[in-house]
């Protein structure tokens, strides 16, 4: 694996967490339901619904 | 598309039958206020929508969650109100069916735990009350499933065309009935309303209803607001009420039948004479939970984390070594790999048999019908500081997650009440801090795990007590609202209703740990693996130790001498899990054993637990200071939060250290 590969993997991870920490912090400011982590299946259904009312 | 409005008053099972009809789960317990928001579920394979909203006692909204039923029904147009009501409490639950009958739409009623009424020696001619109520009358037994069918076929099956709108008029006051009447005409020729509507919108204004008066404000409903002061000067509200009552009576009078089998209310309340005992009360409280602790940390989940740990510290962290090496890949993202990712997210995981215990117990609990009286036994010490019993619940719920835990204080009326209550649900030892107490009580208290964990979940509800007497003396709040919590039947908890409630609860951990738990260590593996100079091989010159040890002499005087454990802290913020996972990533190991042997040299027991109270008190997760934010309304509040709980938390491990350190 060559030293450009080791890069890529690990800027991948690290973008990962970013991007964790970026959305929580998202979520946090909205407060609620969003701030949990767990996509329930009300959480899920509820979404759904709006979708489809538009 | 059909929208079905399931209503009804709180802890008739509305939740566990939104589940059973939606084929779906949203979280259920056996107590009041466990729905504070609508949640919408389609029934499988049609476009029938169900739509659960929070449980009233009545359609005139005292609290915040009970004003999105009410105005769920003058903003959306539902098709059908499905009216769930505790078979049990007709009495009272039909206080609220009047409500919706008048409505005009078509009604179905269910008759829920329909089984516990049969157990208490009574049952209801369906008959008599459909036709008395003239609407379709259910019965139900939503644990066991019973009924559930026949209502989904009902709903389903029955197009809304052919439900009977209903149409109950009851005998009210003759003054009462002429003032319905002139109001109800005058509205339908002047601002093109139902007959129907027009007619529930003016008995609900009588009613003193606070959101319908604002709606006919906004709506400049004249002949409703030109009588508001002759309708409440002749006290229409009380006759109203009377003459509801006396038509429930009269109804249940003509549908009862008696039959035989007291043994569940015998049972329920021989448990009751023990369990709500104003002695024994509170030491069985403790015991409970002492023995849930026990439960998940002595005696199933930590020798279950145990060997977790070894698989994971062992072949998992090893053979991933061996095959990162052999593919090439170069020792700082093998480093990030193992000893960030596979030691941190793994190390958290570890501990999911605790949690799962854990969780499982607070499920029995909850479906038991025990919680309402913890709620309660509670209640007397509360009221004997002077505070209200309701605060209880949300602050119970906070043991799972304070997010939820604070959602839940809407269902406490008085604003400062639920400020109070908002304020100091965050002491309340969520389960994310369970990892790390899990790690500490390992390592100093092997014996007295349970002990150790217990005298932490007390010490964090007598802060949260102590405060609020404290809020409650500074916002001078006087009125001292009455607590009524319903003590629902005992019953042998349901294996799939604890299942689910456990892995829903758990799923959510696991979930975190793929998604925060994993990016706070990779912060804190970047952290403590880059310094000002760039990538550091020795720990000591990185950012983690700069901050760590900045901080240092602060935290001396609470016990705390390595700086690892205060960059771990810092993280915990991101989510508490956080913190276990740091502190694998700053000792360099992937094994719990090696960590508990380091921090032998670090802590004595008492700074230990110094450490463990200070992480039960200092700064919320940012989860929880943003919910702050939302429910109060105010950042002033979310920032005083974090500052207020970071004084209390230093204070108090100062004086356990100190104090301890003289003894010990």
């Amino acid at each position: 694996m060559s030293i450009f590969t080791n890069i890529i993997i690990a800027l991948i991870i690290i973008s990962f967490a970013g991007y964790e920490i970026y959305k929580v912090a998202q979520k946090s400011k909205k407060g609620k339901c969003a701030a949990c982590d767990y996509k329930c299946e009300a959480k899920m259904m509820a979404e759904r619904a709006k979708r489809q009312n538009g | 598309m059909t929208t079905v409005a399931l209503m009804g008053n709180p802890n008739t099972g509305k939740t566990t039958l939104f589940n059973q009809l939606t084929d779906s789960y949203a979280y259920v317990g056996n107590w009041t206020g466990v729905t504070v928001e609508k949640k919408m579920g389609s029934i499988k394979h049609t476009e029938i929508v169900v739509v659960d909203l929070p449980g009233i006692y009545s359609l005139n909204p005292i609290t915040k969650d009970e004003s999105v039923a009410i105005n769920y029904l003058l903003q959306n147009d539902a098709d059908v109100i499905l009216n769930v009501t505790n078979a049990n409490q007709l009495k009272r639950n039909l206080l609220l069916s009047i409500e919706l009958l008048e409505f005009g739409k078509p009604v179905i009623l269910a008759l829920n735990m329909i089984d516990d009424l049969k157990r208490s020696g009574i049952y209801y001619d369906i008959k008599t009350l459909a036709d008395k109520l003239g609407c379709v009358v259910k019965t139900t037994n939503a644990r066991n499933h019973d009924g559930i069918e026949q209502l989904r076929e009902e709903i389903k099956n029955v197009p809304v065309e052919n439900l009977p709108h209903t149409n109950l008029d009851l005998n009210y006051p003759s003054e009462i009935k002429a003032e319905i009447n002139k109001a109800t005409k005058s509205l339908v020729d002047n601002y093109q309303i139902s007959e129907h509507f027009a007619s529930w919108l003016t008995i609900q204004f009588m009613n003193k209803n606070k959101v319908v008066r604002q709606y006919a404000l906004k709506n400049d409903f004249k002949p409703l607001l030109d009588k508001a002061d002759m309708f409440d000067k002749n006290e229409f509200e009380e006759k109203i009420f009377q003459t509801r009552l006396s038509f429930i009576e009269e109804t249940l009078n003509e549908a009862r039948e008696n039959i035989s089998s007291t043994s569940n209310v015998e049972i329920t309340s021989k448990i009751d004479k023990v369990v709500t005992n104003p002695i024994l009360g509170l030491p069985i409280f403790i015991a409970i939970f002492y023995l849930m602790f026990k439960l998940s940390f002595d005696w199933i989940g930590t020798p279950l984390s145990d060997q977790l740990n070894a698989f994971l510290s062992g072949p998992i962290s090893h053979y991933s070594d061996i095959f990162l090496k052999n593919i090439g890949a170069l020792p700082f993202l093998r480093s990030l790999i193992v000893d960030g990712i596979i030691a941190g997210v793994g190390g958290v995981l570890t501990f999911i048999p605790q949690i799962m215990v854990l969780f499982a117990c607070i499920s029995i609990l909850e479906d038991s019908g025990y919680m309402a009286r913890a709620a309660l036994v509670t209640d007397r010490v509360m009221q004997a500081i002077g505070l209200n019993g309701k605060a209880f619940i949300p602050l119970i719920i906070g043991f799972g997650c304070n997010v939820t835990g604070i959602m839940a204080a809407r269902t406490i009326e008085q604003p400062k009440e639920r400020l109070i209550t908002t304020l100091i649900s965050p002491f309340m030892s969520c389960s994310a801090r369970l990892p790390i107490y899990s790690l500490f009580v390992a390592a100093f208290f092997p014996k007295n795990q349970a002990l150790i964990v217990l005298s932490i979940y007390f010490l964090g509800i007598i802060v949260a007590l102590a405060m609020a007497k404290f809020y409650q003396l500074i916002f001078h709040v006087k009125e001292n609202t009455v607590f009524i919590v319903e003590l629902p039947q005992y019953h042998l908890p349901r294996f799939d209703i604890i299942w689910r409630g456990t892995w829903d609860k758990s799923k959510g951990f696991v979930r975190k740990a793929g998604t925060i738990i994993f990016a706070g260590t990779v912060l804190i593996w970047l952290l403590s693996n880059f310094g000002p100079s760039g990538f550091v091989t020795n720990i000591d010159k990185s950012f983690s130790a700069i901050l760590g040890q900045f901080l240092l002499p602060l935290f001396v005087p609470i016990g705390i001498t390595s700086w690892e454990a205060i960059s771990a802290l810092f993280t915990g913020i991101l989510a508490k899990e956080v913190i276990s996972s740091s502190m694998m990533v700053l000792f360099h190991t992937t094994s719990q054993t090696t960590l508990i042997a380091t921090f032998g040299q670090l802590f004595t027991p008492i700074s230990a637990y110094a450490l463990l109270v200070f992480i039960l008190l200092y700064v919320p997760c940012f989860a929880t200071i943003g919910t702050i934010k939302s429910e109060t309304g105010s950042t002033k509040w979310a920032v005083y939060s974090v500052f207020s709980s970071i004084l209390i938390a230093y204070a108090l491990s100062f004086i356990i250290f100190q104090v301890g350190s003289l003894f010990l």
